[in-house]
């Protein structure tokens, strides 16, 4: 068990640079997911912490040590690759055990670690299969299973759940989580699912071309993401973005529909001059059916999608297009009118020219 | 786009003419090869050729008498066994570090040396091993046929390693293996079909091959395709004793040629297909 501190850490391939200055400390104990669209360098930094790539400037540290030159074979740390990497010609007593070989450790011990390993993860009655006879879900807990047996400082995990369907990969997602509350071992977690990074993180971290966006708990970045990227990335369907003005204590769509400032960020709105410029955010499940309230706007539906607990509602209002998630009983079906209000509180501001978040 | 039943009937009749044209071709000369081996030299170059005949063993008797045949094979089989052996030994890890690192330079240089006539290498080899008094020897031999098997191990067993995946080999890293230990314990079990389809490659270019065994042995070590070149005289040639000699230099490659066939097959396919 280790704690992780990257300080200014510079990755390039050739003229590429992929990570250009990154730092992070990840505590003891902590279950980190590094989330972000593909290319956007969270593969290339738990590679990096693997020791799998090299680091052209900055440092590494796993617990006191710097890493930057120590090689994979030494660092002490296990990794679940998103296609499992199991050793084909072995069985999967010999693939779990093999990492504990290379240590030297006595066959007894390696038996009972391995058996210890098995029964967690409920794959003992497989051990002596080799994978090409497993499933899928078997041989993710098989990759699962490898890296526990070592009870390593640092566990790392890259897309281990994108080649599960998606009742499986929902399944082996509560049970990663339960693992590391039990193992209470660090913890980095790599996914372009922002659901995986919501539902197991205890820190998410944000990345894009290589920048960290924003660091917090799955809430914070959900509640206060930092900026439209994060807002947008984070939630399913996305944050929608409205161009909007301030005047005279009135936010004005373009298209000349208007909310009281008070009513949607009582606080917030004395921080905002007259006239300024807006992009509002709003989560489609912040949207209110609110047929009594003549603040609501109407808002013509376009497209129903029905997900059962909950309708989702593609709409245009004021000149845009945007989402709603109703309660299913609405029952809205194409060319509807819904009167809707984004809730108090809930309404995101951001700084159209920088996508910074406002206050 | 489909094709009627009529027409596919057809190219199935096609495909098997074409089959049995080629498998003609390719059979007729072993075929000849071994019928003339039981004729007497003066039937083998009759015209026309005489397809029915009373078989005799005289070749394969004077093979035996005028010849020392059997140390012959054993010269091959002693050559062709070690070179086979140092080609994989030296071309197994070379093909794993030229997939590994994803440099292929040595690799073509090893396939220009293989593609290069022997006739290149023969002078310098033979003033070489001459100036390190190794003419004749059986290591003359073994190394200048290492040129042959090696280029043929690495080519072979590239694509079998290319195949594997690369999350494997860093698994293996992550496990603790240092890359010799990623080589033999991981890399080396998951290409063992390559493995043997370029051991036997390596044997059957390496077993025939003629011109460094012409010039680096002496009557010791001789091999057998070397040796059946007496056969050939600058006024007549035997030919009976010279097919008798080349189809028992056919047998071992053919036969194990046969027994590994399925695995020579599926191991030729297997390199070249991901899994």
């Amino acid at each position: 068990m280790a704690s992780i501190r990257i300080r200014n850490l510079v990755k390039r391939f050739g003229n590429v640079t992929v990570i250009p200055d990154l730092s992070l400390d990840i505590p003891d104990h902590e279950f980190v997911v590094l989330v972000g669209p593909s290319g956007c360098g969270k593969s290339t930094l738990l590679r990096i912490l693997a020791g799998l790539e090299s680091v052209n400037e900055g440092d590494v540290y796993i617990g006191e040590e710097r890493v930057n030159t120590v090689p994979a074979a030494k660092r002490d740390i296990a990794m679940v690759f998103q296609d499992y990497a199991l050793y084909p010609h072995m069985t999967v007593r010999q693939n779990m055990a093999f990492a504990l070989e290379m240590r030297g450790m006595s066959k007894a011990e390696i038996e009972e670690r391995v058996q210890k390993a098995a029964k967690l993860l409920h794959i003992d009655g497989l051990l002596d299969r080799r994978p090409k006879a497993l499933s899928g879900g078997q041989r993710q807990r098989v990759a699962m299973g490898r890296a526990i047996v070592r009870d390593p400082k640092v566990f790392l995990f890259d897309e281990p759940l994108s080649n599960l369907d998606a009742k499986l990969r929902a399944q082996v997602r509560a049970e990663i989580k339960a693992l590391s509350q039990q193992l209470r071992t660090t913890m980095v977690f790599v996914t372009h699912d922002q659901i995986e990074a919501m539902t197991m993180a205890d820190r998410i971290v944000v990345m894009q071309s290589g920048v960290i966006q924003q660091v917090g708990s799955p809430e914070e970045v959900y509640e206060k993401p930092a900026n439209m990227f994060v807002a947008g990335f984070i939630g399913s369907p996305s944050m929608n973005f409205i161009p909007a003005r301030m005047t005279d204590g009135e936010i004005c769509l373009e298209d000349g529909v208007s909310f009281p400032a008070e009513r949607l960020f009582p606080v917030r709105s004395q921080a905002i001059e007259a006239g300024q410029p807006l992009t509002l955010g709003v989560r489609p499940e912040h949207f209110l059916f609110a047929p009594d309230d003549p603040a609501a706007f109407k808002a013509q539906v376009s497209l129903v999608e029905p997900l059962g607990s909950d309708t989702l509602v593609h709409f245009t209002a004021g000149g845009i297009d945007a989402v709603a998630r109703v309660s299913p009983d609405l029952r809205p079906k194409p060319g509807d009118v819904l009167p809707l209000i984004p809730a108090p509180n809930k309404v995101h501001l951001f700084m159209p020219e920088t996508g910074e978040a406002i206050c | 786009m489909t094709s009627t039943p009529s027409a596919d009937r057809w190219i199935g009749y096609l495909n098997t003419v074409l089959l049995m044209v080629a498998g003609i071709i390719v059979v007729a000369p072993t075929l000849w090869m071994v019928l003339s081996s039981f004729k007497f030299s003066h039937e083998v170059t009759a015209y026309p050729p005489t397809l029915f005949f009373t078989p005799t063993l005289t070749n394969y008797v004077s093979l035996w008498e005028r010849t020392p045949f059997i140390q012959y094979g054993i010269n091959s089989a002693v050559v062709t066994s070690a070179s086979t052996a140092l080609g994989i030994l030296l071309g197994t890890p070379a093909a794993f570090v030229v997939s590994w690192t994803r440099i292929t330079w040595p690799a073509i240089v090893t396939l220009l040396a293989r593609m290069a006539p022997g006739t290149l290498f023969l002078l310098p080899w033979y003033l070489m091993f001459r100036q390190i008094d190794m003419i004749g020897s059986y290591w003359a031999l073994i190394l200048t046929h290492a040129v042959i098997t090696m280029p043929i191990v690495i080519w072979v067993l590239l694509p079998f390693f290319d195949n594997i995946p690369r999350s494997i080999f860093e698994a293996a890293q992550v496990d603790g293996c240092s890359p010799i230990r990623v080589f033999y314990r991981i890399a080396l079990p998951l290409v063992s079909a390559g493995l043997s389809v370029s051991s036997i490659l390596a044997f059957v270019f390496s077993w025939n091959y003629f011109l460094f065994a012409l010039v680096l042995s002496n009557s010791d070590t001789k091999t057998l395709i070397a040796a059946s070149f007496n056969f050939i005289g600058e006024g007549s040639t035997n030919w009976g004793a010279l097919m008798a000699a080349a189809t028992l230099i056919a047998l071992p490659p053919l036969v194990l040629a046969i027994i590994v066939q399925r695995w020579l097959v599926s191991g030729l396919t297997l390199g070249a297909v991901k899994g």
